[in-house]
């Protein structure tokens, strides 16, 4: 499913101009601080937004044409078959849940998805007598999700849906999301300011800033880009230890990565990942252990992701250390921040004896002190080892 | 023979319900039409809408007198359709309720859909809900206790309205002749006896019509939050 934008929309002094086409494969993120539009473009998509100049082809359709060119277009919201999960639910107050699901369902002309089905998949048959504010919030998005599958839409639009909700919730709902999306099929464009649960499920990002599309592409490599650019918070846990929902900026210069599962457990407490490599032995990348009855949402892969401030650089090869992940990586940039330094190494690029070239490359980000930098002379070109301990390996969903 | 204050029950009931019916047929778009407006008119038009609250009934009435009169184009052209005489008739009084009772109705409707605002619509129309879908299955029952509150709020002023039906209406049995005009002739005509049991009716009928509208709002699932709040426990998944 192809999605083609090309218009602007003015509320002064904001204005968001986006020229761009999207591929709807699975999920795609949507990033972006508050007030860089991410929000205002999925309301133009949706046709909650008419004011905008210009067009919006989802496919062969024309969504709105609201350009020069004649004949003007527009669709309504009703009539464009996109669903919507807002921030706060919007479930209807006068209706229990079962009578909000029924609402959906009645609506949608040709249905293929069987109704109970749905509600085993979002688990909310104990829920279905419940008057909506006796939900809690986490319940609640479930079923506003609920409600705009059963609508059946072509493309679901999901904007802020956790924002509201603590770790536990979000991390219930995003597995509920990866889910949903791998049984029906369901291309899903997914705003959030909240990279960490982008990093978990999204396939390909959409960076905005400031009502401008800055990055679109996979999402390790859209992770990568923003290293370089953004502005990011220094100190994880200081971010993640404020439980305000709307925590701003938590960017941090970071490795994404999704690695095949080797064990979830090798019985010392620690879950084994394999980084294919151009080098001979498979290198084994250790995270503290995933629960035994983890179900890998990414085929046999899990997403996790190294903060870069977590890894550090010797030298020489640290054998004698309690740190259990270390690996070969030549540097291929080094960029001053400050009196820091944001290391690029990459991993496999090449066999140390020469020879071929085979498996994965994969790039690893580092954040060291200049003078760090200085003491071990650093250069571009230069081989390292990189170690990291276990718990350095991060993943927002387990 | 029906007794003549029976009959002006029977006329008072009438107008006021037909009153009411006519100003939610016309109110409720129009409120709605207020509450959707960012016009600089819509300070206009609410203050027409809110004049009776502020003026004597008297004012209305005669004007309304003069424009129903057949020297007038309102009243001309009421005769050429009907082919009866506007002022001093059933249909007069009821103009002059709809017009006089307006703000009653228009007012809470209003501030009921400007308090709904777009959120549960946009739901709506998210999940392929129409215009006329969004309003009768969204709208109407988010709003109930407020079109209850208008539609009673409407009726028991019409019920209670006396200057504007004199001035139009006059006061002609089984055709203008409502309640409060017989209890002023009651007062005229020295017969105290009559004029209690009538002064005393009004008052105890609107006593039980206004606690009929508060027990309803309150019985409307509107706020249950607080009891049941506290019987839930974390059963978060």
């Amino acid at each position: 499913m192809n999605l083609n934008l090309s218009f602007q929309l003015d509320f002064p002094p904001f204005n968001l101009t986006i020229e761009q086409a999207l591929s709807l494969q699975g999920i795609t993120g949507i990033f972006g601080h508050s007030g860089s539009g991410k929000s205002t473009l999925l309301r133009a998509i949706a046709g909650l937004e008419k004011n905008l100049v210009g067009t919006i082809f989802l496919d062969d359709s024309c969504l709105i044409n609201n350009s020069d060119r004649k004949p003007k277009t527009f669709i309504k919201p009703e009539q464009r078959h996109i669903g919507l999960v807002f921030q706060d639910s919007r479930l209807f107050p006068h209706l229990n849940v079962l009578g909000n699901l029924k609402f959906a369902a009645k609506r949608c002309q040709n249905r293929r998805l069987d109704f109970n089905e749905i509600i085993k998949l979002t688990e909310l048959s104990s829920l279905l007598h419940k008057q909506v504010d006796e939900l809690s919030g986490g319940q609640k998005q479930r079923v506003a999700l609920a409600r705009a599958i059963l609508a059946e839409p072509k493309l679901l639009l999901l904007d802020e849906p956790l924002s509201a909700l603590d770790r536990q919730a979000k991390a219930s709902l995003l597995k509920l999301m990866l889910n949903i999306q791998k049984q029906l099929q369901l291309p899903i464009l997914y705003v959030s300011h909240s990279m960490d649960e982008l990093q978990q499920v999204c396939d390909k990002l959409l960076v905005l800033s400031q009502g401008k599309v800055i990055g679109y592409g996979g999402i390790h490599q859209m992770i990568h880009q923003l290293n370089y650019t953004q502005n990011h918070t220094q100190n994880y846990a200081q971010s993640h230890a404020s439980h305000n929902a709307q925590v701003e900026n938590d960017l941090h210069q970071q490795t994404s990565l999704s690695l095949p599962i080797k064990t979830l457990d090798n019985g010392h407490g620690l879950a084994v990942l394999s980084l294919s490599s151009a080098l001979d032995e498979q290198q084994e990348i250790y995270l503290p252990a995933l629960a035994k009855n983890t179900e890998p949402l990414h085929e046999q892969t899990l997403r996790c992701f190294i903060l870069a401030s977590d890894i550090s650089i010797s030298l020489i090869e640290p054998f004698n250390s309690s740190i259990v992940n270390h690996l070969f990586a030549k540097i291929t940039a080094l960029n001053s921040q400050g009196n820091k330094v944001l290391v690029t190494a990459l991993y496999g690029g090449k066999k140390k004896n020469g020879g071929e070239k085979k498996g994965q490359e994969q790039i690893f980000f580092v954040n060291i002190s200049t003078f760090s930098q200085q003491q071990l002379a650093l250069k571009i070109g230069q081989s390292v080892y990189l170690q990291f301990k276990a718990g350095a390996v991060r993943t927002y969903l387990y | 023979m029906i007794s003549p204050d029976v009959l002006a029950l029977v006329t008072t009931l009438k107008m006021a319900a037909l009153t009411t019916i006519i100003l939610l047929l016309i109110g409720t778009p129009l409120a709605w039409f207020l509450a959707k407006m960012q016009s600089r008119f819509k300070v206009i038009i609410e203050a027409i809408v809110a004049l009776p609250l502020v003026l004597p009934p008297t004012v209305l009435g005669f004007y309304l007198l003069i424009a129903f009169s057949p020297q007038y184009l309102p009243g001309q052209l009421w005769q050429q359709a009907t082919g009866q005489q506007l002022a001093f008739s059933f249909s007069a009084i009821v103009i002059g309720s709809v017009l006089y009772s307006m703000p009653f109705v228009i007012q809470p409707l209003q501030k009921a859909f400007e308090q709904l605002g777009d959120p549960l619509l946009e739901a709506g129309s998210m999940l392929g809900a129409g215009t006329l879908d969004r309003f009768f299955n969204i709208v109407l029952p988010s709003t109930k206790a407020s079109f209850i509150t208008a539609a009673s709020l409407g009726f028991a002023h019409t019920v209670g309205e006396f200057g504007v039906i004199l001035m139009i209406g006059g006061n002609i049995p089984g055709e203008t002749r409502v309640l409060s005009i017989a209890l002023f002739d009651h007062v005229e005509a020295f017969d105290y006896a009559q004029a209690h049991l009538l002064a005393i009716s009004l008052l105890a009928g609107s006593m039980v019509l206004l606690s009929a509208i508060y027990l309803l709002n309150r019985a409307a699932p509107k706020t249950p939050k607080t009891a049941k709040k506290a019987k839930r426990v974390n059963n978060e998944p």
